[in-house]
Order: C-alpha cells, then structure tokens, then sequence
C-alpha cells in the first residue's frame, strides 16, 4: 500500500514539474505595458492614482486615460515582480496596487470587446457628493457581468457605465444601485 | 514561628473556651445582678406577669448566661431606660439617681456575662484579607498598579455593615483555587522574561477608527466630521441622503484624514464608541492624552455651546462577554469639553491585556438622527468634538520591572540555552497573541527563552526569600519559616526546575500562605507589626509601607506623637482614597448604587453620568470632611456641597460649569451637602420606582444614627406605593403606623423617612409626587430640553412629622437642624462604624466605654472629623486585638 502511495506522490511531482517548466517567463529588462485601471470612477481619481503608483518605485506610471480608465506603465519584471511568470503579472500587479489604494484601485488586463459594441448607460443619481460615496456608487456597478467602465459623481448627480448590452441593460444597473443605497432619480 | 505552631495555640486556647462554655450551659443560672427594685417600681405596672406587654415579663425575666437572645434583650432593656424612652414619657419619670443606679447594675452584670462569653485571646477572630484588600497587597508588593485580581475571586460576605469581619471572612476550596490561579497570574505578570521591555508604541487614533462604532454612525448623520472647526468639505454631514457602504469610506480614508469627530449621540445599547485601534497586549502603565471641545450644531453650521460639556473615558474589557450589550468595562475618568475651545486632557492608567478605551458624550441627552428625516442636516443641539486621542506605552522606568526585582533581586536576565543546563526543564512561556483583528498593535518577536539564573542558586534563593517574605507576611519571618521555603526550592530544583521555575513554586506557596492571606495578630495587645498591618488595612485598604515596617521594628509606632503623625502621612497620601471609598461603600452602601434602574418614565434625566457623579459627591463630600477636620454636623448638614455642573443643575444651585468635583458654597436654606440629602444616599434607599419613608428612615437610624430599628415582626407585608397617582405613601403608612406592634419602631424610623420624602429615587427635590397615572402636566424644570417627558405631577408631598421626643419639624431643613445639633450621637455613631471597619470586629456592650471614651477626646479636641479617626486608632480598642 505504502509503495502505491509513494508512486502516486511521485507521479503528482513530475507533472507538477513539468506543468511549471511549461510556463512562460516574464520578458527581462524594461516594458511598456497598457492595463485597464478599476476605481478611476472620476477625474480627480487620477491624482489619487498617481499617489499610489508614488508608492510603487519598481513601477513607472507612464499615462493615464481616464477615457477608458487604462493606464500606461512601464516596469521590469524582475524588479517589480520577482519570480513571477508572464501570465502571472497582472495578477502581481493587481495585487501591489491594491494594497497600496487600500483596495481602491484595482488592475486588469485589457478588455477585448470592441468598444464599439458597447452601449453608455447614463444614470441620474442624487445624494452626497463625497468621493467615498462615489466610490461605493461606482463599485455598485463597475463588479456587475457586462459593465466595462464606469464613472460616479454625485456633484454632477451621474452614474455613468460602458456595457455590453448584450450582457446587462440599465434596469439592473438601477437596481444594483439602490441595492446599494444610492437614490437613483426618475427620469 | 510557622504559622502551623499558631493556629495550634489558637485551638487549645478555643478548646478552654469552648469547655467553659459548655460548663456555663450545664449551669445557666447567672450570678449577674438586677436592679429589682427599680424596675418593680417603674416597669412591673406594663412588664409583670399580667400585663406582658410586648411579651416581656421583667418579674421573672432573669440573666441567662448561655443565651446570646436572653443578653440582647437585657441590653434593649438597658438601652431604653438609658436613654429615657422607657419608662415611657406619660409614666412618672424616676429619679436621676435611681436610674443611673439602676442603669449601673445592669451595665456591670452585662459587661460580666459577657467577658465571661467572649474569648479573652482576642476579639477581633483570624480573617482573611478581603478580596479588595488582596488586590490592592498585591499592586503594592509588586508595583503593579492595576493588576486585576479581586474580580476572579469569590465574592466576601458581610457582618455588622463591613465585609473586614472575621464572621464574615470564610474561607472554602474555592477560596483556595482561586488564590493559586491569582498567584499564578500576579508572578505571569510580575516575572521578566525578555531581555529588553516591550517597545513603547505612540499611536494617535480618530474617535472614527475602524471598528471603533463611530464611523458607521457618521454615515447616518449621528455624528459629523470637522475641519477647522467646520464640516469636513470631504465628508459632508448626512442629509436626507446618507452616506453609502461604511466600507468604501474606510477604504478611502474618509475617517484617517485627520478631522476631528463630533458626535451627537449618546452610547446606547448599539452604539458603543471605541478607540479600538489600541487593543492592550503588553499590561502596564500607558499615558493617554485627547484633545476634546463642544459646540452647537445647527443643520450644517458649527457654533458656540451652551457651556461646557463632558466627555468619558472608560477601561473596556474585550476579554469579558460583550454579547448584549458592551463589554465590562469601568470609568477612567469624566473630561471637560469647552464650548469651541479645544481642551487637552493627560491620563497614566494601567491597562491590562485586551483592555482598550472606550468613549461617550456623557453630557449629552440621548438623540438618534438616523432614522429622522434629513439627520444631521435636520438636528440642532449640541454636540461633543474629539480631536484625537494619543495612547503611549507600556511606559517602563525601569527594566526588568520592580515587580521582576522583588523577586529576584537584581540576578541577571539571560538567555536560557538547553546545552548550558543539561537535564533542566526551562521555564514555561506562552507567547503573547494578538486576538483582536480591529486592535493595531502587534505582538513583538521573541527570539529565545529568557530568564533569570542563578550562579549559586541554594544561596541566592535564602537570599532573596529572606527580603521577600517578611514584606508579603508584614512582619519579621523566622529562619524555620523561611527555610521551609527554601528547603522547597532545593528540592524542585532537585526534581530538574529551572532556578526561575524554582522560585516561582516557592513565591505561589507564600502568596497562597495563610501567613500571606490572613491578619495574624497576637492575643491582646497588638505587636508593632501587627499594629503597622491594621493601620495599613484601615487606611490604605493594603499592606504597610517601608516607612511602618520600619517604626515597626524600631518598635516606635505605638508611640503616640509618632503614631499621630503617621496617620498624618496616610490620610495624605493618595492610597487614603482606597479606605474613603471601601469605608463608605459599606457603611453609606456606596456599593449599591447601581443596585437600581430608575424607572425612565418617571425619571427620564437619569444617567450613568449623573450617577457616577453621584458617588463622586458623596466621597469627595467625606474627603472634604476629613480634609478639613470638619465636625460631625456636617454628616447632616452642610453650608457647601462637592458637586460638579451635573449634580449642580440636578440640585438646581446656579453658577457650576464642567465634570470636575468642587466645593460650592452653598445658598441659605439649601438642603444639600450632607450626606442626609447627598442624591447617592437618597438613590440608594429607594429603589429606582418609588421611595418610601421606611427604608430610608431606617438607613438614616442605623448608618447615620446609630440605632438600627429592629427587623420587622414576621407575617408582615411590606407597602406597595402606588405610582398611579392616588394615595401618597404616607396616608398608606398612617394604617401600618397605628397598629400597636408596628408603632414603636415606626414611631422612629418614620419621621427621617418623612423629612426625604422631599426628594424623590435619583435625588431630586419635590413638592409633588412623579406620577404616570392621574396628575398635572410637569414642567420641564432643569431636564435636559433633548429629554422627552412622559410623567405627571401628582399629590403634594408632606415632609413634616414629629420626633420620638415629640419635637416636630414642618421640611427637610428643619429636620437637618434638628438631627445636626445632635453631634455627639453622630459622632458616637461614626466613631462605632471606624472602630468595627478598622478592627474588623463588632463593638460589644463592654467595649462601650471605650468608644465614649474616643468620642469624649475627639470632642475635646473639637470633634472634627480627622480627629475622631486619630483618636479610634489611638485608642486601646484599635490597639488590641
């Protein structure tokens, strides 16, 4: 019993070895690469989002585009993310930046649906104009399925979000804000 | 002389008394004499065999040396021709010669039975310290401030009003374990066991912390953020809209901004605010320092207060049951908050493992916005601001502690490496966690077993027990004493204990010790020793210092000049406050203040502020007393009264701002100030509904006076007020009062029962009845406008009534006089509860002459207050035990 145990065990190990020798390293020296940013809900985020990177030394910001909430960075993989591998750094990234916006700001990979099939939903909202607020406005919608990029500001009294509307329609984005206590005013 | 050896001699001389007693029961008939012919002549016509009134037969009622009953009721007969109640005030009164003839035979044949009865080794029997007392030896041997201790042992019982008396002090298994787990847990904290104190952490923390309850009752408009004194432009105060996902704020720093937190509300059964960003890891002394002011808010817009308000601070224990409600928690203090001006406050308290500081607008009524519409945006009303609050700490002068060196002197602290001590067992260590996510602070790394070693440990052992037992024991120990300790660590290190582990074992037998646990007196006349201890006790609640122990053995302390000034020194010292709260928390029952929940229809604008400032008044009024040296009068009547804006606004007396207690001279005819009328005393003898003239006329004749009224008669019914409004208390005790048995004692016990009827459960003065049945609209009068009122006025109330002696008094005032004039029996009284508190004895009929005695020297030397508790302590009575 105990050697059919060992040959399992053996088994697992050399699969797991050879499954990691299959990935691919990370690019060496210096790269320039575009992410899609979450929590750039307004246009002031952009100041916040550059304190953060200011937190971030291995990490260049290079750009922001607010537009489409993508941010353009520059970096070496080596430095910034030790021992990670090629499809791993999103994910490293996503994690640094999170922790340094306290879970404000997010990183994502580019988003591949074309923009143009993508439908602005505008929403009349009325409450606080506080960038907290905002922020759980923005949350509210942005983590729905089908919501590419959004935007809250309470001071203009507009939730806006990019979806797919294929994916999502408006009534459930209403939803998802009142759900989350935002007084969504009728047209 | 182990403690074995006394206990032996205590026994054989027990057992002699215990034959003698059993010889007295066989032979009962007493040889005590009765003046026979003084009472045929005044007594006989209500007391012979015919007339039997009140079942006492005094033409056959002889002495009966074997019944406790029998004596009591000679003394009640000796008591009432006395003081001259009997023979009653219609009879013929008996010439001053018969009757102090008469009361001179009784007074020796009682004193004879008595003496014969009473142990002549002692009067005062071996007790156990008390558990407050054991705390507070145990901070003071260790240094350990606010070790807490008391609170995991059983609770003490009580006998003649005091928790110190022997009959009151038992002892169980129970006893026993918890005095091992509390040894246990002082040497955990008392034993150094790294090399270095823990880091001194600085941290300052927004009333909003996380976790702390306060952020999510300002998303709700309970509450506002401020910037320079404005509303913070990043986090606008809630409106008809509120704040959205508490989270997301915390998230984005809405709450670490560094503005600072008003609130409007009031900690309640939800709402508890925290400062939970400091969670205690490491015990020890911290300073804490907040920044507070007040201001009125009005629907967005900041201005200047009504006044000063106040905020508390509180020691909350997360390792207790917070499930219903908050958790344990106690008062660190009460701190002003001037109207928009910021007022720094400074703090250095012992916090203990998981404690963290807990917050409230104490001055505040209770108001809730966030289920109104608009909340905060709709309020108007004041408002309590905190800037901020710093916590710094443990804060150590020295390393390893003091608690450490007394100990183990100053052996060093090393690393304890197991290839240098073959076959030696290190010393036990439980590494310190961090249970509380919300709580900032991290455990340090500790890298290796530290402990204190020993080069020659049989030597060092008898070395540092020699310093440490006699100061644990209060006394000198002897060599067979202390070799039974340190034969004990020999044979554990031995066994392969660790010198540290060694020694623990024999420092956990000497705090568990009877020598440690108890008040070993000698018969008679007290030692030195014994005398520093009963001194210490009685003021400081706790052991004697060096400075005793030292007259002590200089054997100088009986000396009276010296003895007088050092309780000079004692009453002067801060531990005195230990012995003003303990004594007046049993003998003004202190204790049981929170005893009762006023009725909140009735009493709406009771508060745990107003109460704590309650308890506040009362020792900081017997403090003042003693202080001052004032005469007994003032017990009762008082041309000041030590209050602060709370109690002052509650007594209405203008002209008094903020928490702090004071002395404010008081306006012509105002009922305050003494303890008669202090709102704690008239708390205390209600209960919490209603009042009655009954209970408070008997707390006013036992603790005041010093008459307890006998117990009720059995089958009878206490009276139910009636709050509905219809029949006041009186008019139902006019019933009770006219039946025969009942009257005697009423006759008493009513009439100060009567005169408090002007104040009502928390306090208050009245003219009419608080009803929630039939009655008058009330006005609001001083209650907070926020306070919403829901009771009525009722029937007037009647303050007059007539003394046993038949002066009669129209009010409270006049009732105070009347009580006040008589200071010798108030200070008699007062001599009787020091006395019986500081020797933890009752006081017996033949120990009368002795407490006439003090109170004749206090009188002659002007009756004050301070001078009466010289004289108990230099008198024989204290001396002896």
């Amino acid at each position: 019993m105990i050697h059919l145990i060992r040959a399992v065990f053996l088994l697992l190990c050399c699969v797991a070895v050879s499954s990691t020798s299959r990935a691919e390293d990370a690019p060496a020296g210096n790269v320039t690469a575009k992410h899609q940013i979450t929590g750039l809900f307004a246009p002031d985020r952009e100041q916040d989002l550059q304190a953060v990177f200011e937190k971030l030394p291995d990490i260049k910001l290079i750009k922001i585009d607010f537009e489409n909430a993508e941010a353009t960075v520059q970096y070496d993989s080596a430095k910034a993310f030790p021992g990670a591998k090629l499809e791993q750094i999103v994910e490293r990234f996503d994690n640094l930046v999170r922790g340094a916006s306290n879970h404000t700001f997010g990183v994502k990979p580019l988003r591949t649906i074309d923009k143009e099939k993508l439908k602005r939903i505008e929403i009349a909202v009325a409450g606080l104009d506080c960038k907290a607020c905002c922020l759980a406005a923005y949350e509210a919608v942005f983590r729905l399925k089908g919501v590419e990029c959004a935007t809250a500001s309470f001071k203009e009294g507009r939730v806006t979000a990019l979806i797919d509307p294929e994916m999502i329609d408006k009534v459930e984005l209403e939803t998802a804000l009142k759900q989350r206590g935002v007084e969504v005013k009728l047209p | 002389m182990p403690f074995d050896s006394r206990v032996d001699q205590h026994m054989k001389r027990s057992s002699s008394v215990i034959a003698a007693l059993l010889c007295l029961l066989a032979t009962s008939a007493s040889a005590a004499d009765i003046p026979t012919d003084f009472l045929k002549t005044h007594c006989y016509e209500c007391h012979d065999t015919q007339s039997k009134q009140g079942d006492l037969d005094l033409s056959t009622f002889k002495f009966d040396d074997a019944s406790r009953e029998n004596f009591e009721r000679w003394v009640k007969i000796h008591d009432r021709i006395e003081s001259g109640e009997m023979p009653p005030r219609e009879q013929p009164r008996p010439a001053q010669a018969d009757k102090n003839a008469a009361i001179n035979v009784l007074k020796q044949s009682l004193i004879k039975v008595e003496r014969a009865r009473l142990d002549d080794g002692g009067r005062t029997g071996v007790r156990r310290m008390t558990r407050a007392e054991y705390e507070n030896t145990v901070r003071d041997l260790f240094q350990m401030s606010g070790i807490p201790l008391q609170g995991e042992l059983p609770v003490d019982g009580s006998a003649h009003g005091f928790d110190k008396n022997s009959d009151a002090l038992d002892i169980s298994h129970v006893n026993l374990t918890k005095y091992v787990e509390a040894a246990d847990r002082t040497l955990d904290m008392a034993i150094a066991t790294r090399p270095k104190p823990p880091t001194s952490i600085r941290r300052r923390i927004s009333l909003a912390n996380a976790g702390g309850f306060v952020a999510h009752v300002l998303t709700n408009g309970d509450g506002i953020l401020l910037k320079n004194k404005k509303p913070d432009p990043d986090f606008p105060p809630a409106g008809d809209q509120g704040h959205i996902d508490e989270g997301a704020h915390e998230r984005m720093g809405s709450f670490r901004n560094g503005a600072s937190v008003g609130l409007f509300r009031h900690e309640d059964e939800s709402f508890h605010p925290y400062f939970i960003e400091h969670v205690t890891l490491y015990p020890g002394r911290y300073r804490m320092r907040t920044s507070l002011w007040s201001f009125q808010w009005d629907k967005g817009t900041v201005l200047p207060g009504r006044g000063t308000e106040a905020a508390r601070l509180s020691v909350v224990q997360l390792s207790g049951d917070g499930r219903g409600g908050g958790h344990p928690s106690y008062v660190l203090g009460y701190y002003d908050a001037p109207s928009m001006q910021e007022q720094e406050h400074e703090v250095v308290h012992w916090l203990n493992y998981k404690e963290i500081i807990g917050f409230n607008t104490a001055s505040l009524a209770p108001v809730a916005n966030y289920s109104r519409k608009g909340r905060a945006m709709a309020f108007t009303g004041p408002g309590i601001v905190c800037d901020w609050f710093d916590i710094e700490g443990p804060l150590h002068d020295v390393w390893p502690p003091v608690s450490h060196q007394q100990l183990f002197g100053d052996l060093p602290v090393t690393e304890f490496r197991a290839a240098d001590h073959p076959n030696v067992r290190p010393p036990k260590r439980t590494p310190v966690r961090r249970e509380v996510g919300a709580g900032k602070n991290e455990p340090e790394k500790e890298e290796g077993v530290w402990t204190v070693q020993s080069e020659q440990p049989f030597v060092d052992a008898d070395r540092l027990l020699a310093t440490f037992l006699p100061k644990a024991f209060r006394r000198p120990v002897d060599a067979e004493t202390r070799q039974f300790y340190v034969t004990k660590v020999d044979d554990r290190l031995k066994a392969g204990d660790c010198f540290e582990s060694a020694m623990r074992w024999a420092y956990r037998a000497a705090l568990c010790s009877p020598d440690f646990l108890y008040h070993i007196e000698p018969a008679g006349q007290l030692d030195d020793f014994s005398l520093a201890s009963r001194l210490s006790y009685f003021l400081w609640n706790s052991i004697p210092d060096d400075r005793l122990i030292e007259l002590a053995a200089k054997v100088q302390l009986r000396t009276p000049e010296i003895l007088r000034g050092e309780v000079e020194r004692m009453l002067n010292n801060p531990r005195s406050q230990r012995f003003v709260e303990d004594f007046l928390g049993q003998w003004l029952k202190l204790r049981q203040i929170a005893s009762t929940d006023p009725d909140r229809k009735l009493y709406p604008e009771f508060s745990a502020y107003l109460q704590d400032s309650m308890v506040a008044e009362t020792r900081a009024y017997f403090r003042e007393l003693v202080n001052q040296n004032l005469g007994a009068s003032y017990l009762i009547k008082s041309d000041f009264a030590m209050i602060n804006e709370k109690l002052a606004v509650h007594y209405e007396i203008p002209g008094v701002s903020g928490s702090q207690i004071r002395r404010v001279a008081l306006p012509a005819d105002c009922p305050r100030g003494g303890f008669l009328t202090q709102a704690a005393i008239l708390k205390i003898t209600a209960n919490g509904t209603t009042t009655s003239p009954v209970p408070r006329g008997a707390f006013v004749m036992a603790r005041l006076l010093g008459q307890p009224p006998d117990p009720p008669p059995a089958n009878i019914t206490a009276i139910e007020p009636d709050v509905r409004g219809t029949k006041t208390i009186r008019e139902q005790l006019d019933k009770h009062r006219t039946d025969m048995v009942c009257a005697s004692c009423h006759a008493k016990m009513d009439p100060p029962g009567f005169a408090l009827e002007a104040f009502d459960v928390i306090g208050g003065f009245r003219d009419r009845y608080r009803s929630i049945g039939d009655g008058d609209p009330a006005p609001r009068g001083s209650i907070d406008p926020f306070i919403g009122i829901g009771f009525k006025l009722g029937p007037a109330v009647d303050p007059s009534s007539d003394l046993p002696d038949g002066r009669s008094f129209k009010n409270v005032q006049e009732f105070q006089s009347l009580i006040a004039s008589d200071t010798h029996r108030l200070l008699k009284n007062l001599a009787e509860q020091l006395a019986i508190y500081g020797t933890g004895r009752d006081i017996a009929f033949a120990d009368r002459d002795q407490i006439t005695t003090i109170v004749a020297n206090a009188e002659r030397d002007g009756g004050g207050i301070r001078t009466l508790i010289h004289q108990v302590i230099q008198s024989s009575f204290f001396q002896t035990r």
